[in-house]
Order: structure tokens, then C-alpha cells, then sequence
């Protein structure tokens, strides 16, 4: 691998990671976005902009991440395969469980007092619908969030990706024998949203896609000569642009709907892959001249595990004590993410400085 | 004879009567209310001429769903009351059976909101689903034939299940499985026992009870599963012994206090009742009362255990306090009761506790069933004489005067029996006008110390003591023979006096004082809790005079600027509350005793009618007002007035407008006329919430639309167009129907609640695009609000021009097309540049080099020319060629940038033309062999320059090196590609050892920029052959 691909690698494994605080914290009355939901409340500028963002603009960021994922373990793959996955569980189910502790405890705190209680049961992250109070759910309840339903719901990515590197044998096997007809049935998957258990059919064929180039040696460095970067963010605005408004205006819970969004939310997040990663150079090589973008870069995998859920209490309690401030939902989904994410980059900073081998074991050896 | 109380049964109906009053003031609980002192409940009758769209005045069943609407099955079908309108149901929805518009004899729930249908005629039984229209026939699969006449009746059990009784057949099942009636002996009843369809089940003893009306009576235990009769009884069950009963027993009820009716045929029917032990009761009184012939066949019981029975001519409920029935009659006329039938069909008691009965001659509905009204109307009897009651007391004992226009005073003890106060007993010897007078009586008041004021005509009054029963008659000299209107005392125990003429007179104990004379009749004195005295005039306003009479403080009239009245004729007046004193006159005059200030309150404002006859306070501050148009309440804190009527047992209010009083246990009394109403204002208040709104109907334009289904969706969705609507409401509460006030709010058009007024419908013209939800809610009289705000969420579909997501696909395709031009102006720039450039570096390439080795060789043949001819020939030589050759080279850059020469003809004739004139040159032969698809293949301006020029090349070749004698060009196409042969039968060279020069190497690069392949195959002795394939589109 060169500089330039690795270069590119970093710049947007730290960028995906850090936009997730975009995603995840907007403040809109529907509380989960799946790519067919439709908004429930009146279209105006912030539940436009923040269901554009959060639900459309920035949902590259997932299947790059897979593919960038499946390129460098393919690349690296020439170790055995238990050691690989031992590798991979201290690096991503030793975080894990160590992350959706710190969030479940962090929760469990603030279920104490009433205040904070407040803010916990309104933000309502309990991924199985079950806002009460820890004391209430018992042991056994925090047992299940702690290890199959954590309130740090970013999470799943890093488990699906653990299974993933599991499978790898089977994935390369599929990838470099079959192909055609292995990449088209997981784009199929990723389309429909297809999802087993802790298989992610989404995340599947970006991460074989990401084997597929790493094997077949294809460059993804520069821009093929067929590509139009103009025609491939005009493709990615447009659709997510012309998806939002469809959010709002198609008649909600019908077949016909959730088809459509899903349709335009894939094509918009195919069109984004390609024009961002197309398309950045001229940034990446900016930001790559830059001490500080090397700096926070290296604490992308904290940043990832830390802002779920201090991000959405935060928002939440933002919500709620500044709806005196005229455009306070638009202000809220506007400063406090980029303050969680300050926040999350200063707390990695002083965690790895003063207790290096607390923040290595957090993330799983990275930023070293 | 002064009076009767109208239609009692006996003495003890009466004492009955007063008794409930004295049990509610103790209890809180409510009574029946009681009309020319009948025991029967007061009924409003339902029908197709009201205009509320009742199919046929032949109902026979009614049947109130979860939500509170009444079904109603009639002879014209299944109809649904919302409390203001029916709706007629029918369906011919595809793959469902025709709801038919027939006679429906009895309407079941069949669970999640479906209802089961017995049509009696057509011996038919279906299910009905209101939300999809859906009507299913559900087979009836006897094992042997059915009576043709026979009666069927459903019914279902605690479990549940649903059955159909048919008259001497026997009882058969739904079967759930089968969707189907099946004769399945569920009940195996001995062999020739046929059950009539009077089948009562007994949810205490889990037993079902089956009269057979040849057989006797058959008991089912459900846990033992086994029949009990009179010829098996092992538990000996003491009315399977009774033979008085049986056979010929054809209905059986038990009722909540385990009374047991059976009714039996010998000749007539005979009516039982019995307890659990199988002694006879005497509960059967007043049930024979009805001398025409009758035929009771059902029983309901409602929830406060009044028991009705009826049938064939006959309705009858048990009253409970008198311990008889009381028997509705099938009148020719229509009776107090308002009832009028000839066979009473099914009787229901809704949610509310009012009761339903539907009858051959319409719905009728009470409103009294559950209790929530004691209301007592009385008559006085004017047979002997007509009565005119004027004023009402109650003394401090009880008792209860009514003054009589020319009869005198009526006196009545507490139990309402009638007594001799002895007021005229010592009448001292005067002339029979002088007499007269004081039977004329106009006004009663008690004072502290006891003795009762009667004032009369022509300025005549008594004064009698009810201690000593002694009488003064006298005479008020200040009245100037002027009568008697009205008499009270203020809290200093003075004696005010009004009359006909406009006299104020006070007595102060000693003496009697004219402290006024206005001219006109003061038919009210108020004194109001500050001392003022408040006369309410005919004709001339209300005056407001100091405590000492003596001085107007101030006179309101209809002619004032300032706060005029509605009219200057009064009738009433009393005091609401410290700061408001109210004046009936015409309308309701509110004067605030702080500003002065009068505000009106009229029929606009909710007002019966603009004709005030009495106003009364009670303790809570409510009004109670008398009109003409009956009576009404006003609630000074809710500022609404809630009208009360026969539906709340008010049935006399409109001639009860001469006098009110309010009684010592807060009774509140209205007389006038020959008429007494009374009732505790409090019943009329009510603590529960009332029912949640329901959507009754959705009207589109002017078209209603199936409101069930709608209700069903999660949001109804409307297109562009469909932007007018009417939305209609109820609360389902038939009982409190008017005393509804309804709420509600579009979200997304209104920002506050809009109060309906007695509307229960609203409009909503040109809606724009746009998710709107509609709540509604209501507030019953006491301002309790309905549980819950009931919502509907109505989308209204833009036109899709007018969609953000249709604008900004257009906006998207335009950024396209302007991106796609500005690509198409750059690649054409790019083109052109290509051109140029390549121009140019043929021209150099080219021209240039050769250019300059003409330009060098014509200086040395220059400077050779006189020297060294030979030289100098050569020099010439070469020029020639150079210039040969630079000709050759502009012609193919001009040939091929000439767009004419696009097409493959005008490629491959420059190719026989090259290949001709330098093979001919050299003697060699060339075949040219074209196949015809070629010439439709497009090659670009460089694909066919370059592809001659790689022929040209291989040509040349062969004409300087191969010593051919034939060359073969061939020029075929294969899928996706142009191929060139160039093959000659030359002496061969070893292609791995050839010198690949400028030559060999341009045709490999020419090759390599059309993208194509270029295979040279060659052998010593065997000639070359040179093989281009290019892709074509």
C-alpha cells in the first residue's frame, strides 16, 4: 500500500468516525432513523437540514469504514487465522464490552438522580424499548444491554466487524472464486437492508468489496478516467436532498414509501462513497499537512467509543434547557456534537497521556 | 277536595315518594322522577318522522357497541344512532354476502367489533364487520327439518358461545371451525324435550335453564354436564318438582336477588315468581294489571336491578320501592309516560343507565334508568275547579303552603298529605267581597318569630300563627286597597311590603311606613346581602333603593346610555353572589353590584328564550331559571346555561312561572298554574367524566364516508383536491347529549381550542397540503372534561408539482443537464484542442523535418550547382522526393481531417488508390476483398487516420521488402470489431529478428491507440501476413 492510499485511509477513517456525532445527535422527534423513515413532524429549515445531515448526507460514512476495513485485512491477511482473530478480539471485543459497560454505567449514574433521570428516560437509547430505570430492569436486563443490546449503540459495528473478520476465510474464498456472483448477492443484501442476527448484510459487501480491490489489485488511489467527481455529487446532493423532502412529504408506513426512501437513501449513500472518496484529494492532502489533523486522527477509535451516549444525554439536556433561545433545536444539533467530539478527543488526549495503558487496552492498542 | 296528587297508587306510592327525597339528601343516591306523580319512567320516543333518519318505526332490537353507538335493528335493516342521526348499513362489497333490508330481530357482539345479525324472516344469520362493509352468511347445518314457522332466537353464553334457540327443534352451536350453526346436541336434553327460546343461564350455578313447553323444565349443570328434569333430580332442585308449573312453562328468568319467574300456558298465561327454595312470592303484583291480552316473553334486568318483563302487549318494570310492577299501557293515546307500543320488543339499558326500548312503534328513551336525576312534578287536580297557584312557603316545620288565586292556601304536611293549618277556621263576620278577597291570595312569608304573612287582594292580609292556629285579618291602610304582592323581612326583622300599585311599605314592628310609591306592580323584593333593597318593576326598570327604603340609589331601565336593561318589564330578581345580582327581565339582567355595570344574557347566548319568569340561586351560586321555554341552569363560573327537559324528568317547568322557593334541604320548588316541580339542585351535578368523543361521521364534500373504516387507518389520507370536509362528534353519552360542551382543534390550522357550542360538527373549507391532526374533547356541565382527547390524523396530499421532493428532482435533473453541457462545451474545447495540437505536431513532425532537409539540400545543391553536378543532380533527386513524400504526408493530415472522409467507402477507396498506384509501380498484384458490413462501421477522424496509416505502412512494406507478386488486403467485421488483413506471398522475414525500425513500431503504436490488436505472422519463403483488429461500436 502507498502513502497516498494510506494517507486517504486515515483521513477518512478519522472523518467517518468524527461525523458520527452528526448522525447521532440530531434532535428530531423521531428518536431512531432508519433509511426508509419518514418524518412526523413539520418540514422546517432544522428538521429538514438536521434529517438531511443525519439521515442522508452523512450515511457514506458506515460502508466506507467496511470497505477500508476489508481492504487493509486482506492486505494484512497472510497471518494465521487465530492469531488474527486473537488480535481482533483485543482489538474490538475487549473495547467492546469495556465500552458498553462505561455507558451503562454512565446511565445507571444518572438514573439517580432526578434530573438527570429526566434526561436519561427522555433520550430513550434503550435499544430494546425498556426506558426504565436499571433498578427497575434488574441484573439480568443489564446483563442482556451490557452484552447484546448496549446503550452505547454504536457498537454493533465494531461486533459486526469482529464476526466479519471471523468469517474472513469464507468471505476471500466467496470473493476471489465467485465474484460475480458473491458481490452482487451482498449488494443485494446491503439494498434491502438485510440483516442475521449479528451479520450486517449492509456492511457485507462493502467490507468483500473492500477484499475485492485489495485482491484483484485494483486502484483506488485516483479517480478512474470514467469518473465524473461533478456528476458524482450532484447524484449524491440530489438524491439525498430529494430523499429528505420525500421523508416529509410521501404518505408515511406504506410499502410503497419505505421502498422509495430506501431506494434513494442507497443510491445516495453509493453516489457519496464515490464522490467523497473521489473527490477529497485536494482535502486530504490539506488535512494531511496539518500537526493538528494528525494529532486528533489518532483518537478516532476513542472518540467512536466515548460519544454514544454522552453525545445524545448531552443533546437532550441541551434541548431541553435552551427551548427558551429561538432556533435552540438548529443551535443544540449544530454546537453540541462538535462539542462532544472537543470533549471526547481532550478526554483521549489526557487518558492516553496520564494512563497509557488504560487507553490502550480502551482502544484495543490503537493511536500508539 | 283542594287537590289530589295526580295518579298515585295508593297512599303508600306517596310516602314512598317523600321518602326517596329524604334518602337522597342522606345518601347522595338518585331516584326515579315522578310525572303527575306516576311511577313509570319518562320516555322520548324516537321515530321516523323527527327527522333523525330512523328507518321504520318497527324496531325490534337495539344493541350499544364498545364505542357507545346504538345499533338498531328494524324492519327496514341494521341502522346505527350517534345520538343525533342514523345511519342505514348495507354492503355488496365483493366476496361478502348482500346485507339485506329486512326485518332484524336481535343484534349480538361477535367480538372485535364485528356483530352477529338474526333476521327473523328470512330465518337468516350472518356476522357484520362495520370497519370493511363485510357481511357473511353463516350457514345453519340442521339434522332434521325445521318448523317452518318456527320462532329462532340467538343468544350467548358466559363462555361465549353463540347459539340458536328454534321453537321445537332444539338449540344448536356456532361452530367456530365449520363457521357454522351445527346440531351437535350441546345440550343433551332428554328425547322429546324441545326448549322454547326463552334459555336463561345461570352464571351463579353455572346452570342453564330450558323451558319445554311440553315437557317442563330441564337444567343443564355445565360441570357435571348432566340434564336435570322433574323425572330425574337427583339435587332435587325444588322447581323441577313444582307441577303448578310445569308442563306448559315457557319463559324462565332469574333475577339478581334469585327471585325465579316462570311463566306458563294453561288456557292464559300465568306469571310465577319464586325464590331459590321454590316458595311462591307475591312479586308477581301489578304484573296482571294489564287487562288486555298480553303475551310477556323477556326479561331484562339492569344494573341497578329494576326488572323489566315484556312482550306482545305488555311492558312492565318492577319498582322496587313500592314492590309491584308498574305497567306501561298500550294507550290508544299516548300516556304520561310518553310511551306508546303495542308489542315492546327488546329493552336495553345503555353505558349511561338509560333505557332503550324498541318497540313496533319506534325507539323510545329514558334517561332515568341509572339514576341521575329526583325530579317530582305534581298536578293539582282541577276538576272541581281551576288553580292558580300564586306563591309557595315552607315553614320552619315542614310544612308546605300554596297560595291559590280565589281558593285560599293549601297546606300540606311534610309527608305531602294535606292538613288543617286552620287558617280559615275563626273568620270574623265581614261581606262575602270582603271574604273573597282574602281567598285571593298573593303572597306568603313566615317570619322569625313564626307567624306567617298572607298577603291578598285589594290591600287585605292575614297574619297567622301557626302555634295558636289563630288568624288576623286585617287591613293595610298604606296599600290603599291596592293587592298584595309580595312580602319579605331584611335581617333587622322588618316587614316589607309590595303591591299592585307600586307601594313600599315597611313595618317595623310598631308601625307600617310608605317609604315608596312607583305606579306600577312591584311583583319582587330582594334584599341584598349589604341591606339594599332591589325592586324588580312592570314597566318601569329595577330600582335599588337604600336599607331604610327611603332613597333610590340607582334605576336601571331599557332607555338608559348607560347600562340599559333588555327590557323594562320584570319578573324576578335574587342575588348570585356577593358582586352579582340577577334580574329577570325579558333576558337575564346581570347588574354587578361593584360598577353598577349590567351585562345581558340572552338566547344568543344560550338563553331557552328572552322570557324570564323566575330566577332562583341555589348554594352553589348556580341560577336556576324558569322561561317560557321551561327551565334552564346558569353556571356563573362556566357563564353556560344548560337547558333541562323531559329527558331529565322536567316535564312542567313551563307552567311552573308564578313563584319559586328554595326549601329547607335545598330543594328548590317551581310553581304556577296548577303545577309543583321540585328537585335538589345537586342531582343535576355530575362527577364522573363523560364518555371520549367519538368521530361519528367524515363527510367529503357533501358525501359521507364509512367513518369506521377511516377511524380504522392510522391517518386518512386525502388527495389534493379533497380539501373540504366536515368532521362529526359525539361523546356517545345519550344522557348527557345537550350538557356537552365539545372542544376541539385542527393541529396545524388552529393554535387554541375552539369551544363548538352545541355543534357537534365542524367544517373545514380549502385545506392546504399538509398533515393536520384534529382533537376533540368535551366538558359536561360541571366543567369534568372527557378522559381522554380523542385524534384523528388527516393528510392532505399536495398535488406532486407541488412537492418539495417533485421541485427539487426537477432542480436535480436540471443540474444534470446544465453539468452534462457544460461537460460537452469542455469536451468539444478539449476535441478541438486535440486536433490542434495533433495538426500541429503533424505539421511539425512532418512537414517541418522535411521541410528542412529541402531546405538543406536545395542550399547544397545551391552552392554544388556549378562544381559538382552530379551531386547536385542528387541533391535534386531527393528534394523531389522529399517534397514527393511532404505532399503525400499533407495529403493524408488534409484527408483525414476532412469530415467527408468519415465513412469506411471513402477509407477503403484511398486505400485501393494507395495500394494501386504503389503496387502497380512495382508490378505486384493486389486483391482487394471488402465485405460489405464494412462500410457501415464508423471509425473517428484518429481511429482512421490511424487505421490507413497502419495500412499504408503494412503496404509499403510489402511493395519495398517482400518481393511479392500478390498481395491480398481483406477488410472483414466481426462482433465489436473492424479486422484488416494485409497478406502477400513475399519471401517472409523472421519477425523475431526483424528490425522493428520506425515502421514496425509506429504501426504498433497505431494500433495501441485505436485500442486494437496488431499481429504481424511471417515466415521465410511463405510470405507475411500483417492482421489489425480494431473495436468498432
Amino acid at each position: 500500500m502507498n502513502k497516498a492510499l494510506s494517507q486517504k485511509f486515515r483521513f477518512f477513517t478519522f472523518i467517518c468516525i468524527a461525523l458520527l456525532a452528526y448522525v447521532h445527535g440530531y434532535n428530531l422527534k423521531e428518536t431512531y432513523l432508519a433509511p426508509y423513515s419518514t418524518v412526523n413532524e413539520p418540514l422546517t429549515f432544522t428538521s429538514f437540514f438536521e434529517y438531511f445531515v443525519a439521515n442522508g448526507l452523512l450515511r457514506f460514512r458506515i460502508p466506507m469504514l467496511f470497505i477500508i476495513s476489508g481492504y487493509l485485512y486482506a492486505a494484512y491477511d497472510q497471518r494465521p487465522y487465530l492469531q488474527q482473530i486473537k488480535k481482533r478480539f483485543k482489538t474490538l471485543i475487549i473495547p467492546f464490552l469495556l465500552w458498553s459497560a462505561a455507558a451503562l454505567l454512565l446511565t445507571f449514574a444518572l438514573q439517580q438522580f432526578s434530573y438527570t433521570a429526566d434526561i436519561v428516560s427522555t433520550a430513550k437509547l434503550d435499544q430494546l424499548q425498556d426506558n426504565r430505570p436499571y433498578t427497575e430492569i434488574g441484573w439480568r436486563g443489564m446483563i442482556q444491554r451490557w452484552l447484546s443490546a448496549p446503550v452505547a449503540y454504536q457498537l454493533w459495528f465494531i461486533v459486526s466487524l469482529f464476526i466479519y473478520n471471523l468469517i474472513y476465510p469464507s468471505i476471500r474464498w466467496l470473493v476471489i472464486k465467485i465474484p460475480y456472483i458473491w458481490l452482487p448477492l451482498t449488494f443485494l443484501s446491503f439494498f434491502l437492508g438485510f440483516q442475521f442476527i449479528y451479520i450486517d448484510g449492509r456492511g457485507l459487501f462493502f467490507f468483500s468489496l473492500g477484499i475485492f480491490l485489495q485482491k484483484k489489485k485494483i486502484s483506488i488511489e485516483n479517480q478512474p478516467a470514467w469518473f465524473s467527481t461533478g456528476l458524482a455529487f450532484i447524484f449524491f446532493i440530489g438524491f439525498t436532498v430529494i430523499k429528505t423532502f420525500m421523508a416529509f412529504e410521501l404518505e408515511p408506513n406504506t410499502i410503497g414509501t419505505s421502498l422509495t426512501l430506501l431506494i434513494f437513501y442507497q443510491l445516495s449513500v453509493l453516489a457519496g462513497i464515490m464522490a467523497m472518496w473521489f473527490g477529497s484529494d485536494k482535502v486530504i492532502k490539506w488535512c494531511m499537512n496539518k500537526k493538528w489533523f494528525h494529532q486528533a486522527s489518532g483518537f478516532s477509535f476513542f472518540l467512536y467509543g466515548m460519544h454514544v451516549p454522552l453525545l445524545p444525554y448531552m443533546m437532550t439536556m441541551a434541548v431541553k434547557e435552551l427551548s427558551f433561545l429561538p432556533g435552540y433545536r438548529l443551535l443544540s444539533y449544530i454546537i453540541i456534537p462538535a462539542f462532544v467530539v472537543v470533549l471526547c478527543l481532550s478526554t483521549g488526549r489526557v487518558l492516553k497521556k496520564y494512563l497509557p495503558s488504560f487507553y490502550g487496552i480502551l482502544t484495543g492498542g490503537r493511536g500508539f | 277536595m283542594l287537590f289530589y296528587i295526580g295518579r298515585f297508587q295508593n297512599r303508600k306510592a306517596l310516602i314512598r315518594f317523600v321518602y326517596m327525597k329524604k334518602i337522597l339528601l342522606l345518601t347522595g343516591l338518585i331516584y326515579s322522577c315522578i310525572v303527575c306523580a306516576q311511577q313509570g319512567y319518562t320516555f322520548n320516543r324516537i321515530s321516523t318522522d323527527d327527522g333523525t333518519g330512523l328507518a321504520s318505526n318497527v324496531v325490534y332490537c337495539t344493541y350499544q357497541d364498545v364505542k357507545g353507538f346504538i345499533w338498531v335493528g328494524t324492519a327496514n335493516g341494521l341502522q346505527r344512532f350517534d345520538g343525533n342521526k342514523f345511519i342505514t348499513f348495507g354492503t355488496s362489497n365483493p366476496g361478502s354476502n348482500k346485507l339485506p333490508v329486512a326485518d332484524l330481530a336481535q343484534i349480538l357482539d361477535a367480538g372485535n367489533g364485528n356483530i352477529w345479525l338474526f333476521f327473523n324472516t328470512r330465518k337468516e344469520v350472518g356476522v357484520f364487520n362495520p370497519i370493511t362493509f363485510d357481511y357473511h352468511i353463516i350457514p345453519i347445518k340442521n339434522s332434521q327439518p325445521i318448523p317452518p314457522r318456527a320462532n329462532m332466537r340467538l343468544w350467548k353464553d358466559s363462555k361465549k358461545n353463540i347459539f340458536l334457540s328454534i321453537w321445537k327443534y332444539g338449540i344448536i352451536r356456532f361452530d367456530e371451525k365449520q363457521q357454522a350453526f351445527t346440531d351437535e346436541n350441546y345440550f343433551p336434553l332428554p328425547a322429546g324435550w324441545k326448549a322454547s327460546t326463552s334459555v336463561f343461564e345461570d352464571t351463579l350455578r353455572k346452570r342453564y335453564w330450558f323451558p319445554c313447553p311440553d315437557s317442563g323444565l330441564a337444567v343443564y349443570d355445565a360441570d357435571a354436564k348432566k340434564v336435570y328434569t322433574r323425572h330425574y333430580n337427583p339435587l332435587h332442585i325444588p322447581l323441577l318438582e313444582n307441577k303448578i308449573i310445569q308442563p306448559g312453562v315457557t319463559e324462565f328468568f332469574i333475577d339478581r336477588k334469585r327471585r325465579h319467574w316462570v311463566f306458563n300456558w294453561t288456557g292464559g298465561q300465568n306469571k310465577w315468581c319464586f325464590n331459590e327454595s321454590g316458595t311462591q312470592l307475591k312479586d308477581t303484583a301489578g304484573i296482571n294489571d294489564n287487562p288486555e291480552y298480553s303475551e310477556l316473553v323477556n326479561f331484562f334486568e339492569t344494573k341497578d336491578s329494576v326488572l323489566w318483563v315484556y312482550g306482545a302487549n305488555g311492558l312492565f318494570n318492577y319498582d322496587n320501592n313500592i314492590d309491584r310492577f308498574y305497567f306501561y299501557e298500550t294507550a290508544s293515546t299516548i300516556s304520561a309516560t310518553g310511551i306508546r307500543y303495542q308489542s315492546a320488543n327488546q329493552v336495553m339499558e345503555d353505558r349511561d343507565g338509560s333505557i332503550w326500548i324498541a318497540t313496533d312503534n319506534g325507539l323510545y328513551f329514558a334517561s332515568t334508568g341509572s339514576g341521575t336525576f329526583n325530579v317530582v312534578n305534581l298536578l293539582f287536580d282541577e276538576s272541581k275547579g281551576a288553580v292558580d297557584i300564586t306563591d309557595l312557603l315552607q315553614l320552619q316545620t315542614g310544612q308546605y303552603w300554596f297560595s291559590i288565586w280565589g281558593r285560599g292556601i293549601i297546606t300540606l304536611d311534610k309527608n305531602f298529605d294535606r292538613y288543617d293549618a286552620g287558617i280559615y277556621n275563626s273568620v270574623p263576620a265581614m261581606d262575602n267581597a270582603r271574604r273573597t278577597m282574602y281567598n285571593q291570595v298573593w303572597a306568603l312569608y313566615q317570619n322569625t318569630d313564626g307567624k306567617v304573612w298572607i298577603g291578598c287582594q285589594a290591600g287585605k292580609y292575614m297574619i297567622h300563627d301557626a302555634a295558636t292556629r289563630k288568624t288576623s285579618f286585617l287591613d293595610l291602610k298604606e296599600a290603599e286597597e291596592a293587592t298584595i304582592r309580595y312580602i319579605t323581612a331584611d335581617k333587622r326583622g322588618t316587614i316589607w311590603i309590595s303591591t299592585q300599585r307600586g307601594h313600599i311599605i315597611k313595618y317595623d314592628g310598631k308601625t307600617f311606613t310608605t317609604v315608596q310609591k312607583f305606579g306600577t306592580i312591584i311583583p319582587k323584593i330582594l334584599i341584598d346581602n349589604s341591606g339594599l333593597l332591589w325592586l324588580a318593576t312592570h314597566n318601569q326598570g329595577l330600582y335599588c333603593l337604600t336599607s331604610d327604603g327611603t332613597k333610590i340609589l340607582r334605576h336601571y331601565t331599557s332607555d338608559s346610555k348607560t347600562n340599559p336593561l333588555f327590557i323594562n318589564s320584570g319578573s324576578d330578581i335574587d342575588q348570585i353572589n356577593d358582586s352579582t345580582i340577577a334580574y329577570g327581565a325579558g333576558a337575564l339582567n346581570l347588574i354587578n353590584l361593584k360598577t353598577g355595570n349590567v351585562t345581558w344574557l340572552t338566547f344568543d347566548d344560550g338563553l331557552p328564550g328572552n322570557t324570564i319568569q323566575r330566577v332562583r340561586a341555589d348554594k352553589n351560586g348556580n341560577l336556576w331559571i324558569i322561561t317560557l321555554n321551561g327551565l334552564c341552569r346558569y353556571n356563573s363560573n362556566t357563564k353556560r346555561f344548560t337547558p333541562y327537559g323531559r329527558k331529565d324528568g322536567i316535564t312542567l317547568a313551563n307552567m311552573t312561572t308564578k313563584a319559586d322557593y328554595q326549601c329547607t334541604e335545598h330543594y328548590i320548588m317551581f310553581t304556577g298554574s296548577n303545577a309543583v316541580m321540585f328537585f335538589l339542585p345537586s342531582i343535576f351535578d355530575n362527577q364522573e367524566p363523560p364518555p371520549d368523543v367519538v368521530i361519528t361521521d367524515f363527510k367529503l364534500f357533501n358525501d359521507y364516508v364509512p367513518v369506521d373504516s377511516l377511524l380504522a387507518l392510522p391517518k386518512l389520507q386525502l388527495n389534493a383536491h379533497q380539501n373540504s370536509f366536515s368532521i362529526y362528534f359525539s361523546s356517545l353519552s345519550y344522557l348527557q347529549k345537550e350538557k356537552l360542551t365539545y372542544y376541539y382543534k385542527m393541529e396545524g390550522i388552529d393554535k387554541d381550542w375552539i369551544k363548538a357550542d352545541w355543534q357537534s360538527f365542524v367544517n373545514y373549507s380549502l385545506l392546504p397540503p399538509g398533515s393536520y391532526t384534529f382533537y376533540v374533547y368535551c366538558e359536561n356541565i360541571d366543567g369534568i372534561r372527557s378522559k381522554n382527547i380523542t385524534s384523528f390524523k388527516i393528510y392532505i396530499k399536495p398535488p406532486f408539482w407541488r412537492t418539495y421532493w417533485f421541485i427539487s428532482s426537477g432542480l436535480f435533473l436540471l443540474s444534470l443537464l446544465l453539468y452534462t453541457l457544460h461537460r460537452m462545451r469542455v469536451n468539444r474545447i478539449l476535441a478541438v484542442e486535440k486536433i490542434r495540437n495533433r495538426v500541429a505536431r503533424d505539421l511539425h513532425d512532418d512537414m517541418g523535418s522535411t521541410l528542412s532537409t529541402i531546405n538543406i539540400l536545395s542550399t547544397m545543391a545551391k552552392s554544388r550547382l556549378n562544381t559538382d553536378t552530379v551531386k547536385t543532380s542528387e541533391y535534386i533527386s531527393k528534394i523531389s522526393e522529399n517534397s514527393q513524400r511532404m505532399m503525400e504526408a499533407m495529403d493524408d493530415i488534409v484527408w483525414s481531417i476532412k469530415p467527408m472522409n468519415d465513412n469506411m467507402q471513402k477509407i477503403t477507396a484511398r486505400m485501393r488508390e494507395f495500394a494501386t498506384s504503389v503496387l502497380e509501380a512495382k508490378d505486384i498484384e493486389v486483391d482487394f476483398d471488402i465485405e460489405e458490413k464494412v462500410y457501415d462501421v464508423k471509425l473517428d477522424m484518429e481511429a482512421r487516420r490511424d487505421f490507413f496509416l497502419v495500412f499504408k505502412e503494412a503496404i509499403n512494406n510489402a511493395a519495398k521488402y517482400s518481393k511479392a507478386n500478390k498481395i491480398f488486403v481483406v477488410l472483414i467485421t466481426k462482433p465489436g470489431r473492424l479486422e484488416l488483413t494485409v497478406k502477400d506471398n513475399g519471401k517472409g522475414f523472421i519477425v523475431a529478428e526483424a528490425d522493428s525500425g520506425n515502421g514496425l513500431n509506429n504501426m504498433q503504436k497505431r494500433a495501441d491507440a485505436m485500442k486494437g490488436v496488431l499481429q504481424i505472422t511471417s515466415k521465410q519463403g511463405e510470405g507475411t501476413t500483417v492482421k489489425l483488429t480494431v473495436p468498432v461500436l
